[in-house]
């Protein structure tokens, strides 16, 4: 990929030079795990939200997929920094596709997005793993 | 001067300064540009002598007799002419071809062609190594078989076919053999005569050489019939009719020679470096080697990296020209199908890289790459969620 590759806006060039937000949170108190998607479609990924006084207080994700869901998941472990249950719940891919400027054949992999932060929301906080 | 490293000459390849040097030769007021078929005249004589001796080194390269080799704009051309041209001409005889999954589209497009006009066409699947068998050829022939068709070397996994007894079977039977050499031409020995080949299909790019031109060796004695694609002036003996593009086909020949005085040289040198990279890249766990293990061309190595995926790996590599296992990692990402035929899924098909060398490729670049991919890819899997191989 080179700097000027036109499939790849700069917020995706921006998010993949660091892939901020990757990794873990520890394990305890009030974190919420949950995932979606499935490796074998092409995009699965991992949330993990650490939940305080009803405020996502941290987020971490993991994630396979192509450049622009790496970067989306990347993306929203900052966006929802400080959102409660309802944001969660109604979080909708668009917001990531205008900010990240993704091809509408990518919009897919969105969703895949859309699922794992709906269902941290139906976990929240403290109910356990959820797979999507 | 480009910092990228190029790895995707099974794309096509840097044209060799010395075939520049021969087409410059025929442009210009004071070079032979003249049109070759006017022969009235001595500009045009001396053009005609350009373009014969650019024959005579393009058939040297592949054991033919010059008045074998037809000029084409490419081997897509030259693959649907073969093709085509010898099925509509033979339809009397049988309406039966017989191919294999993992051609490349120049072919399989000309088969749904032909299967529009009535003709059916058996595709073979190769085994897991990429490889079809000369068993698995003989099985699928049929009294009204007139034409097998058979990749030398896949552009995809650089699997060599054995064309050499696909075509010796096909000869016992009075079947004609086509061979898209596109791959193979210049990198490995190939000989119409021994392999019998009636078809032989090349292009100039994939040799250090042009864009823009090809050619396809015609068996002469008997003598093959086909029917032209094109309609027009007489030219090479009215198969392919227009002007021919001195400069284009003078830039083949040089190819084609160089090829000749060199391929030994340059053919051990690239396998080196080609085991020398996958070497580097097989100790990284879930790395393993698209198509048989032995029976492969010099230059292209296929991989397919397990827990990566293939559009994040190539977008990780930004200092190299290579090519993922995606037919299109533009859009739709659709995995190969060449990969899917030799039984990969969908995922590992996208999780794979073509990485091809050529006469320019150097150790350093070899390292930079093992080096590259080595770190882009623990990256990756750093990233992805458990299950990735590690």
């Amino acid at each position: 990929m080179s700097p000027d590759d036109p499939r790849y806006g700069p917020e995706v060039r921006r998010r993949m030079a660091g892939l901020a937000g990757a990794g873990d949170l520890p394990p305890g108190g009030d974190l919420v795990r949950a995932t979606a998607g499935d490796r074998e479609q092409g995009a699965e990924v991992v949330l993990q939200v650490q939940v305080t006084a009803g405020r996502a207080q941290q987020l971490r994700f993991r994630a396979f997929g192509c450049p622009h869901f790496l970067a989306a998941a990347s993306w929203l472990t900052e966006r929802l920094r400080g959102a409660g249950r309802a944001e969660f719940s109604d979080w909708d891919w668009r917001e990531a596709a205008t900010a990240l400027e993704v091809p509408p054949a990518k919009y897919g992999r969105l969703l895949v997005l859309q699922d794992v932060v709906r269902a941290v929301a139906g976990n929240w906080p403290g109910d356990g793993e959820s797979t999507v | 001067m480009s910092a990228v490293v190029y790895l995707d000459n099974a794309a096509t390849t840097p044209v060799d300064p010395r075939v520049i040097a021969a087409m410059l030769e025929c442009l210009g007021t004071e070079g032979d540009f003249a049109n070759p078929a006017a022969v009235a005249h001595e500009p045009g004589r001396r053009a005609h002598r350009r373009v014969e001796q650019a024959r005579a080194e393009v058939a040297a390269l592949v054991g033919a007799d010059p008045a074998q080799v037809v000029w084409t704009s490419g081997a897509t051309e030259a693959d649907n002419f073969a093709l085509l041209g010898a099925a509509r001409f033979y339809a009397p005889r049988g309406r039966h071809l017989v191919t294999s999954r993992t051609e490349h589209p120049a072919v399989l497009a000309a088969c749904r062609q032909l299967e529009r006009e009535g003709f059916e066409v058996t595709y073979l699947k190769p085994g897991p190594d990429g490889i079809v068998s000369p068993g698995q050829v003989e099985a699928a022939l049929r009294p009204d078989t007139i034409l097998v068709s058979l990749m030398h070397v896949n552009n995809e996994i650089g699997v060599i076919q054995d064309v050499g007894s696909v075509g010796r079977l096909c000869r016992a039977r009075g079947i004609l053999f086509h061979v898209d050499a596109a791959q193979s031409a210049g990198k490995l020995p190939i000989d119409v005569e021994r392999d019998c080949i009636d078809l032989l299909a090349l292009t100039a790019h994939k040799l250090h050489g042009p864009k823009g031109v090809g050619a396809l060796c015609v068996r002469r004695e008997p003598r093959l019939g086909l029917v032209p694609l094109l309609h027009g002036g007489g030219q090479e003996r009215g198969l392919r009719p227009g002007t021919l593009a001195t400069h284009q086909v003078v830039g083949m020949g040089a190819a084609c020679r160089i090829a000749v005085e060199e391929g030994d040289e340059d053919r051990v040198r690239i396998t080196a470096l080609r085991e020398r990279l996958w070497q580097g890249l097989v100790t990284l766990p879930g790395v393993t080697l698209n198509g048989h293990a032995t029976q492969r061309a010099p230059g292209i190595l296929s991989v397919t990296v397990d827990g990566v995926e293939g559009e994040s790996l190539l977008y990780s590599l930004p200092g190299f020209a290579v090519a993922s296992g995606s037919a299109c990692a533009t859009t739709s990402a659709e995995p190969s199908y060449v990969l899917r035929a030799l039984g990969r899924s969908d995922r590992l098909a996208q999780s794979s890289l073509r990485l091809s060398l050529g006469r320019y490729t150097t150790s350093g670049e070899i390292e930079q790459a093992v080096q590259a991919i080595r770190a882009a890819v623990e990256r990756l899997r750093a990233v992805a969620p458990p299950g990735t191989a590690t």
